[in-house]
């Protein structure tokens, strides 16, 4: 009990002391730059209240997970794919690269004019943020995997198709998890910058219309729920890499 | 068999006084509940070399860790050249079993790197680090990194580094057990034969009872759980040792008697802890 | 497996090819056809589904000896590489001092983690619109936006790094007398570069993403908005070589990391401490 508590004090103190700097630092600097925690809850409970946070996280939940998923769909079977076809894989690899370099963000006035404000391409916008890291994850994933592994199986007549349950998938998760891990943190990335530059919609709206309207109050509000919502889903990732990679040790 | 063995009489050469380099009395270790050893005393005379052997998790290689002032002791005093040991001293040196080397420094630094923490001038660096890689037969080698090289030229270079400070006491923590067979014979006659050039105290934890003889004026036995010395032995061997010393017949003597010493602890300490290392 | 030790010595600095070879051409002519498949599937199918303002390969081609000698497209590029540069090195100062200190401090670690994970996790273009309530609509901006994306992933992978010391390291340097200072920059440091390298990679990929991202928000000048400009003005090649641009800048970090790794850490080699 009290072992516990000298271990954890450092951390009440520091949370305390957070949240002691924010809230005296909001009440002494002007509403327009900072404002208490106290008084951002209170905000928070007002947006909450109105129904207004609920479903503005609804819709960008939907957006999140549409391009997420797709970019998991996507990815990981092709990145096994390149992976198992040596020749095509070496002749994609540099390109992935490129794309896995490049900022995504670029692109988005060009899917504005070609595809305009719809849902799809805001969809596309967070799918393109994700995809590569779970691409490129899961083909430095399957080339690692030691020939021998492979033989071991061909020497035991495995079919092609036993040959991935076995030997491809498994080896590889790991890795693609690491991919997606980081792919959920581009992919949130994505779905704001899709909100606050193809259309205002969701959790990037809220906190865009409060920037507009000098509710400090409110954009505190916005990104405290954000970012909850970021440390939650890195949470997940976590969680799913630790589980996938259990055998690596 | 008891005219080799002369239990209550700790310090032979050191029986003088004056030549005590290593002394230490009453020594034990608790990790909480567990206790590794108690009252361990010894003395180490100058340019001895005292082995030490044991079974497995007795305790060998955190007795030199303490000596070494690496870890704190729970009872029991340790002298090294006249100071009473809490922390590392000057003047000592250890080789590790896993070497130790850092991955990135060549072997001209990591050679280097003991001088420098000693506060040695830049000069003297570069006079003293090419004789010591060339005394343990690394010349050649000084800008490779340690993954470019054997294991047994890895334990050379943790060899030299420790030589470079010119230790008047060196701690050998199994030095030899992470390389394989025929390389550790090598490096064993090499240790041998840079101690006949430049005699130092030694200090060798062996769980290779070959070893311990080979390389002690007397060995040390380890037993029990606490463990504590349970005989030492005289090793009457003549110097230089050899390859032609692993044959006389006076060494398997002495081999089978410190064999005979561990042999019914060794299998009980094998089903105790499982065997591994 | 040879007899002396002595021979045992692998060959040095010599990087053993880590996949079979399969020669130049094995190589390069795949990657080639599939350049080119990438280029000819883009241009036919711009030709013949989409507007004439589309960027396509030919046109893209035309637009950039036009396009980099333009005073415009030099002065945005000078300004947003400058702000990122400017930023990646306040973030990587203050991220390695910090890193430091959590990775060898468990007190500091306790007391600071979570803020770093907690920081680190909130995506970083939410805090656009309060650093450009805090700004204005200024360069200020840009460059708090850029610190804010790089300093997290240093300070993380410099933590991990310091942490991740062997201990035996720490040993031999207490064995041999290092004073802590002298253990600090003797072993942490090095041990930690790997980390550091790894993380100023991640660092800046995400500092570029937040110059643009500022740039779109706050209409400052540079890069992202040039970008943003000629592309509403319908001239999508020239903002395709802006993209290129970009590019160019990320995969030339990721190279030159890569290099700097190779160069000055022979001795640190990935897939031998997974193995």
């Amino acid at each position: 009990m009290t072992e516990s508590l000298r271990r954890h004090a450092p951390l009440l103190l520091s949370l305390a002391a957070g949240t002691a700097l924010w809230e005296i630092a909001g009440r002494r600097a002007s509403a327009a730059f900072l404002v208490p925690l106290s008084e951002t809850l209170v905000r928070l409970w007002e947006i909450a209240a109105s129904g207004q946070l609920w479903e503005q996280f609804v819709s960008s939940a939907a957006l999140f997970l549409t391009g997420f998923a797709l970019a998991l769909a996507i990815g990981m079977p092709l990145g096994m794919l390149l992976a198992r076809m040596r020749v095509l894989r070496v002749a994609l690899e540099p390109y992935i690269m490129i794309l896995y370099a490049t900022p995504m963000v670029a692109l988005i006035p060009f899917i504005l004019s070609l595809m305009g404000f719809g849902f799809a391409p805001k969809a596309l916008v967070v799918f393109l943020f994700a995809v590569f890291p779970v691409l490129y994850n899961t083909i430095e994933g399957a080339r690692s995997i030691k020939p021998e592994l492979i033989e071991v199986a061909r020497s035991f007549r495995s079919s092609e198709w036993k040959l991935w349950c076995d030997v491809m998938v498994p080896y590889t998760l790991p890795f693609a998890m690491t991919g997606v891990r980081q792919a959920i943190g581009r992919g949130l990335v994505g779905m704001v910058a899709a909100e606050f530059f193809l259309s205002a919609t969701g959790l990037g709206q809220l906190i865009m219309t409060a920037g507009q309207n000098f509710d400090t109050g409110g954009v505190f509000a916005a990104i405290l729920v954000i970012g909850l919502i970021g440390v939650g889903l890195m949470r997940v990732g976590l969680m799913l890499e630790q589980r996938f990679a259990r055998w690596r040790d | 068999m008891d005219a080799i063995a002369s239990p209550s009489v700790p310090d032979v050469k050191g029986a003088s006084g004056a030549g005590v380099r290593i002394r230490v009395r009453g020594l034990a270790k608790r990790y909480g509940a567990l206790e590794v050893f108690r009252s361990i005393d010894l003395d180490v005379g100058d340019c001895e070399i005292l082995s030490i052997v044991g079974p497995s998790g007795c305790g060998k290689t955190t007795l030199l860790r303490c000596i070494d002032g690496l870890i704190p002791v729970d009872e029991g005093e340790i002298w090294v050249n006249g100071t009473r040991v809490t922390q590392p001293i000057a003047g000592m040196a250890m080789v590790f079993q896993h070497f130790g080397l850092f991955p990135w420094k060549t072997v001209y630094g990591n050679v280097a790197y003991g001088l420098k923490m000693a506060g040695a001038s830049k000069a003297e660096i570069a006079e003293r680090v090419p004789h010591f890689i060339a005394m343990v037969g690394l010349k050649g080698f000084e800008n490779a990194y340690p993954y470019q090289i054997s294991g047994g030229m890895q334990q050379r270079c943790g060899l030299a580094r420790a030589l470079a400070v010119e230790p008047s006491v060196l701690l050998m923590d199994e030095p030899f057990a992470a390389v394989d067979a025929q390389t550790r014979e090598i490096l064993q006659f090499e240790l041998l034969r840079i101690w006949e050039q430049r005699p130092t105290t030694m200090l060798f934890v062996t769980h290779s009872i070959e070893e311990a003889v080979l390389m002690g004026d007397r060995v040390i036995v380890l037993k029990g759980r606490p463990s504590s010395i349970a005989e030492t032995i005289v090793v009457d061997l003549p110097r230089p040792r050899t390859r032609e010393t692993l044959r006389e017949p006076r060494f398997a003597a002495l081999r089978e008697h410190v064999w005979s010493t561990l042999l019914s602890e060794a299998r009980r300490a094998e089903f105790e802890v499982g065997g591994g290392l | 497996m040879a007899s002396l030790d002595a021979s045992l010595a692998k060959p040095i600095a010599k990087e053993a090819p880590r996949r079979r070879a399969l020669g130049v051409s094995g190589v390069f002519l795949p990657r080639l056809l599939a350049g080119l498949a990438i280029v000819l599937v883009w241009e036919a199918s711009v030709r013949a589904f989409l507007p004439a303002y589309v960027a396509k390969p030919s046109t893209v081609l035309l637009a950039i000896p036009k396009t980099v000698v333009d005073a415009a497209f030099l002065a945005a590029t000078a300004d947003t590489l400058g702000a990122v540069a400017q930023g990646l090195g306040i973030a990587v100062v203050i991220g390695t001092l910090v890193g430091l200190v959590i990775g060898r401090s468990p007190t500091a670690d306790r007391m600071l983690r979570h803020y770093v994970n907690g920081f680190y996790a909130v995506p970083m273009i939410v805090i656009l619109p309060l650093l450009s309530l805090w700004f204005g609509y200024t360069s200020a901006t840009r460059l708090a936006t850029i610190v804010y994306a790089a300093i997290f992933s240093i300070v993380v992978n410099v933590s991990d790094g310091a942490r991740a010391v062997p201990r035996e390291y720490m040993e031999v340097a207490r064995s041999f007398r290092a004073q802590r200072l002298r253990g600090l920059f003797e072993i942490v440091l090095p041990a930690a570069t790997p980390y550091f390298l790894a993380g100023i990679r991640l660092a800046a990929g995400r500092a570029l993403i937040g110059a643009v991202v500022a740039e779109f928000f706050t209409a400052i000048g540079g890069l992202g908005y040039f970008i943003l400009f000629m592309s509403r003005t319908f001239r999508h090649d020239e903002a395709f070589v802006g993209v290129a641009l970009l590019a160019a800048f990320g995969v030339g970090v990721d190279v030159f990391v890569a290099w700097c790794t190779r160069r000055f850490l022979p001795w640190y080699r990935r897939d031998e401490r997974s193995a």
